[in-house]
């Protein structure tokens, strides 16, 4: 069973894969419809991290949605015990309009989402699944992880909101310190803010090397919280094998409208966009729920093939050329069956089918090449 | 291995000579010929040569690490990018120009002709004004003079060819110039190499 898995595609592979290892850390299956109402979507668009939304009537009138976002169906129905958390996978397609060509997209996602109050020993327990997940793809890969906490508060202590905000975070996710010192010196903006945007946008490394720097952004009790919220994961997955595959990058700021603690993004050798997204969202939890924080992260699958192509060089291991076709040919069959053995038959290789192993059927009799 | 896309042209010449200064030559590019791709495996780099207007696709979809693309391409594209480094090299603005008569009529929708319509959709966005977009993709400033526009937005170096056709710079909006970009996975992976290259590009420009 093993060698037959091993031997799918990426994309048919690693969710199988993901499933075992969510199964382990406790987290129960997910699975969803569709369809859901479009209001629902329109009601939280801010938390959505597209606008397109693929929209139609059903029979009775009312206007629904293909799904286009899991994480919303996931905090508005889950089921959770007063003061227990809730943990969560799900492999499922999303349906988006794409930015670009304007076309539907049906997206393989897959993904865990962990609701409740969220400590140290959950964002701990999110980071190295993401970390594990990551690695099912390729050995080479980085997480990035960033916290808003902190440019949040350089910004918030400048008094810059709105157009002039979203401006400055431009600056900082494209890591163009230049024309950030440019706008914000012409923009009469303070010179300790400005060298603080610097310097938030210019730290990068691993968790524990940045920990200094992040202690000196330390300014108030959010960014104290933020600090130590990073520090406690730190010292909490250190000794992983995977840790120096987490590093630390506060130009990753992705959603803000969505998340607001933590931020993760991760990436693989051969890919040349995020293959991970995720991170805290209490928000979006507090407004659907009432109450509690929410963590998660979501896998994009498709696209993985393209860039981690199956290098199967056969169709199958033993290809029978057979001019008749019966019984016994079938008891044939079977019996590789049991031995796990991938068989086609074919009257001719007219095909080119590439096989470890070509057999002849004639009369009732198997030869060997 | 690093692989840069750089644009064809004067640009592109004059950042190779930055690059080879830094210990990234690739002599092989001098040589006469069609080639579109040099390696040098000893100094473990490879440039691509490619349209000015399509280094940054190339470095998105990660087919090159690096590249080096004009601001006015990249705020076009609206990929998602690194943004590095200001190389200071290919300077002019994106501006708004018309005819040396002009005057706005502010009662109807301004039309634009322009090779850049999300630049120019933005920028007329910031201030709330309406505006059709007629996309054209060169001699832009004949729209104006034949009633196709009102106005255009293009990148203005010298001005000459406004002159000689008798339009003039109304608005200076954005600065352009040539700039260092990274594919953000390939910024992940080879951060150590792509921020060594930065310090001595940086200090190959001050010295200028």
């Amino acid at each position: 069973m093993q060698n037959f898995i091993n031997s799918l595609p990426l994309e048919d592979r690693l969710p199988l894969e993901l499933s075992r290892l969510y199964e382990q850390f406790g987290y129960q299956k997910y699975c969803m419809s569709k369809f859901e109402e479009y209001g629902f979507y329109s009601d939280n668009r801010d938390f959505l991290s597209t606008d397109g939304i693929i929209a139609f009537n059903n029979s009775a009138g009312r206007l629904m949605a293909l799904k286009p976002d899991i994480t919303l169906s996931i905090v508005k129905n889950a089921r959770t015990l007063p003061g227990a958390e809730a943990r969560y996978y799900y492999n499922e397609n999303v349906y988006r309009i794409t930015d670009d060509t304007h076309d539907c997209k049906e997206i393989k996602q897959c993904g865990v989402e962990l609701l409740g109050d969220i400590d140290s020993h959950s964002t701990a327990e999110i980071v190295l699944l993401a970390l594990n997940s990551l690695a099912k793809i390729d050995n080479e890969f980085n997480l990035i992880i960033s916290h808003i906490g902190f440019v949040s508060a350089a910004l918030a202590d400048a008094g810059i909101m709105g157009e002039r905000r979203k401006k400055i975070l431009g600056f900082i996710k494209r890591k163009n310190r230049h024309d950030l010192l440019n706008w914000c010196r012409l923009s009469g903006i303070e010179d300790s803010i400005v060298e603080r945007l610097l310097k938030i946008s210019s730290i990068n490394g691993r968790l524990d090397e940045v920990l200094p720097a992040l202690n000196e952004l330390v300014t108030d009790e959010k960014t104290l919280a933020a600090y130590n919220e990073l520090y406690d994961l730190c010292k909490a997955i250190k000794d992983n094998d995977y840790f120096k595959n987490l590093v630390f990058d506060l130009s990753v700021l992705n959603h803000l409208d969505y998340y607001n603690g933590i931020l993760l993004q991760g990436y693989v050798k051969n890919s040349p966009s995020p293959v991970l997204s995720g991170g805290r969202y209490d928000s979006l939890a507090k407004k659907i729920r009432g109450k509690g924080g929410a963590l998660g992260f979501a896998l994009y699958l498709d696209g993985l093939n393209l860039y981690y192509p199956n290098k199967n060089e056969f169709d199958c291991d033993v290809l029978i050329i057979a001019n008749q076709s019966d019984a016994n040919l079938f008891k044939i069959l079977a019996d590789f069956e049991n031995t796990g053995k991938k068989v086609m038959i074919a009257h001719k290789n007219e095909l080119n089918i590439k096989a470890k192993q070509i057999m002849y059927y004639d009369n009732g009799n198997l030869t060997k090449e | 291995m690093i692989t840069i896309a750089l644009p064809k042209g004067r640009l592109g010449d004059k950042v190779y000579n930055l690059f080879a200064k830094i210990g990234y030559d690739c002599s092989e590019i001098y040589d006469d010929n069609r080639k579109l791709v040099f390696e040098n495996t000893e100094n473990g780099v490879r440039y691509l040569l490619v349209k000015p207007s399509d280094v940054a696709v190339y470095v998105y979809h990660g087919a090159a690490d690096l590249g080096i693309a004009g601001k006015d391409i990249l705020d076009e594209s609206g990929l998602s990018l690194y943004e590095l480094l200001d190389l200071k090299l290919g300077r002019c603005d994106m501006c708004v120009a018309s005819h040396n008569d002009y005057k706005e009529d502010l009662s109807r929708p301004i039309r634009v002709a322009t090779k850049f319509p999300n630049i120019a959709k933005k920028h007329y966005m910031s201030f709330n004004r309406e505006i059709e977009i007629i996309k054209l993709n060169g001699s832009i400033e004949i729209a104006p003079l034949v009633g196709l526009s009102d106005v255009i937005v293009d990148i203005v170096e010298t001005g000459t060819t406004l002159k000689e056709n008798n339009l003039k710079v109304i608005e200076r909006f954005l600065p352009i110039s040539a700039r260092l970009i990274a594919n953000r996975a390939s910024y992940t992976f080879k951060k150590d190499e792509i921020d060594r290259l930065c310090d001595n590009l940086q200090t190959v420009l001050e010295e200028k």
